[in-house]
């Protein structure tokens, strides 16, 4: 036998054990057909995968996990686990879908009209917990993508079930003006390894390290790239800056997520600041006058209620309520000062979600 | 045999497949009518109603009562509904300007005619699709609304006024026609 002829023979045996791809393509195209895809291809399920997916979780696969009550729609859980699948996902990532879902639809802005809205939010989904290193999320560079499966895929599989399981399509009940680059791909794995804080979670009351999700809608992020001083207070003036935007400010109260570099992190606590201290900083300087406000049109926001009085261009009005107005997560290298703003859509619902996975 | 394909749709309830939503019947005339104003809370959405309102006065005696909705993105509740039903002949809602908030109004409108009291939501015409696709969902499609140019948020109190003039037409006719006889 000649070297030649060993090979060709290795290259046929190669192609008879790999999947035949123009059966893979027409699967693919016939899920576009059907009008399930979100634009990019997706993963055919069949009834084994579906199953692989069911046997991750004790739930019952007819359990109703959310509803979208001016749809009139509903999703149980096999019907998630499909859209999951298609997603990309690997089944032992259906219980992190499974958390953030209902994390999700904690949020009163979810439930409402928040899918459907003008304003074409997106997920903002947080893991924490030992579950990162065992699914193999991204947990330092590059943490709002791309290049990681489950954080990639899992923030799809929301998506997928908004769009198919709940009918909110694009032109139709789906009525965004511009949306986001990103929507439905923001899922990022907390960098608890270098943040001097306590997780997101336990803010969420989810204690013990257990796996958890945090979720809530955002309208954009802004990055505040601040490696020019070493006073922290210079740096939390920046943040202070960006956050007190006015062109993302349509009511008189509204909602921020700080995901810090590590560096940014380590500096405030390296000043003594706890998490809860930095939200104070900022919760107490975050805002406009109302001058500031008016000269721009909006009036309406430098108004306690959108039924009160203006209350006068000297007036300051703070923009951030509360700690819930303003959850601060750890995420990214610690390869520079870079840190994201995060425009909430309506309110964090103050809790995150623990991943039951099958006992 | 290969497997199947699976459906990621869950178990969907086709619009054909439900029950068709009744339309309420209509009053001849407006005059001496109870007219609920229900106002979505969007900016401008108040004295555009109002104004409707005072029109229908002017031209119908009506007697107005005004409702702030309870949450603009979704259909109000079953109490509600039943109040405003019992204080009115007919409704008068809007301005539906966003995506939820004009799928709201639409379907407010179903809800209120099937249970008997004739509707008039006046949507902007930049949510055309999403106000029929919501109707539809509801079991009445192709239900009839009152259109006005989008935007409306961003008007001065006088072309506030205009507007609601030039939608006054339409409001009474959706309240008064028969469609189900002029369909016929």
């Amino acid at each position: 036998m000649t070297a030649a002829s060993t090979e060709g023979a290795a290259a046929d045996t190669q192609v008879a054990a790999a999947p035949d791809p123009d059966e893979a393509q027409r699967a693919i195209e016939y899920c576009y057909e059907q009008g399930w895809s979100d634009g990019l291809p997706l993963v055919p399920v069949s009834k084994p995968l579906l199953d692989a997916f069911l046997a991750t979780t004790d739930k019952d696969p007819e359990e109703i996990i959310g509803a979208l009550e001016q749809v009139g729609r509903d999703v149980n859980v096999r019907t998630a686990a499909i859209n999951a699948a298609m997603a990309g996902c690997k089944p032992g990532y259906f219980p992190v879908v499974l958390a953030a879902f209902e994390a999700l639809l904690r949020d009163r802005a979810a439930r409402g009209g928040g899918f459907q809205s003008t304003s074409g939010p997106s997920p903002l989904i947080v893991v924490n917990g030992p579950i990162r290193k065992e699914l193999g999320f991204n947990t330092a560079g590059g943490a709002f993508g791309p290049g990681f499966r489950p954080n990639a895929t899992i923030p799809r599989a929301i998506g997928l079930i908004v769009r198919n399981a709940f009918g909110v399509h694009p032109h139709v009940l789906e009525q965004a003006t511009q949306g986001l680059p990103g929507r439905w791909q923001v899922c990022i794995a907390e960098n608890e390894e270098e943040s001097p804080w306590e997780p997101l979670a336990e803010n969420g009351g989810v204690t013990g390290g257990v796996s958890a999700v945090t979720a809530t809608l955002t309208r954009t992020m802004e990055f505040v790239d601040n490696r020019h001083t070493p006073n922290h207070e210079d740096v939390l003036r920046d943040f202070q800056d960006t956050i007190s935007r006015i062109g993302s400010q349509i009511f008189p109260l509204s909602s921020v997520a700080l995901v810090l570099c590590p560096e940014h992190a380590q500096m405030f606590a390296s000043a003594g600041m706890s998490k809860q201290d930095v939200q104070n900083w900022l919760l107490e300087r975050c805002g406009r006058t109302g001058a500031e406000l008016s000269s721009m049109g909006k009036a309406e926001v430098a108004r306690k209620t959108f039924r009160g009085e203006y209350e006068g261009d000297e007036a300051f009005h703070k923009f951030l309520a509360g700690p819930t107005s303003i959850p601060v997560v750890v995420a990214g290298a610690k390869n520079a000062a870079i840190s994201m703003v995060v425009r909430i859509f309506g309110e964090w619902s103050g809790t995150s979600v623990p991943i039951v996975e099958k006992k | 045999m290969p497997n199947a394909i699976l459906d990621p749709t869950g178990t969907v309830t086709t619009s054909a497949a439900k029950p068709a939503a009744p339309r309420a019947p209509r009053p001849q005339s407006l005059r001496g009518k109870r007219v609920g104003l229900l106002i979505n809370t969007k900016q401008n959405a108040r004295p555009f109603l109002e104004e409707v309102g005072r029109l229908l006065q002017e031209k119908y005696d009506v007697t107005l009562t005004q409702r702030t909705k309870v949450n603009f993105a979704v259909p109000e509740p079953e109490d509600v509904i039943k109040e405003m039903i019992a204080e009115n002949d007919v409704i008068v809602t809007g301005v539906g300007d966003c995506g939820s908030c004009s799928a709201a109004a639409a379907a407010d409108g179903v809800v209120f005619e099937a249970a008997g009291t004739p509707v008039a939501a006046i949507i902007t015409d930049s949510f055309i699709p999403t106000a029929d696709a919501m109707a539809a969902l509801r079991g009445a499609p192709g239900y009839k609304y009152a259109t006005t140019a989008h935007p409306v948020a961003v008007l001065t109190e006088d072309k506030v006024k205009e507007r609601a003039a030039q939608v006054i037409d339409d409001v009474v006719g959706l309240l008064t026609e028969n469609p189900g006889k002029a369909e016929a």
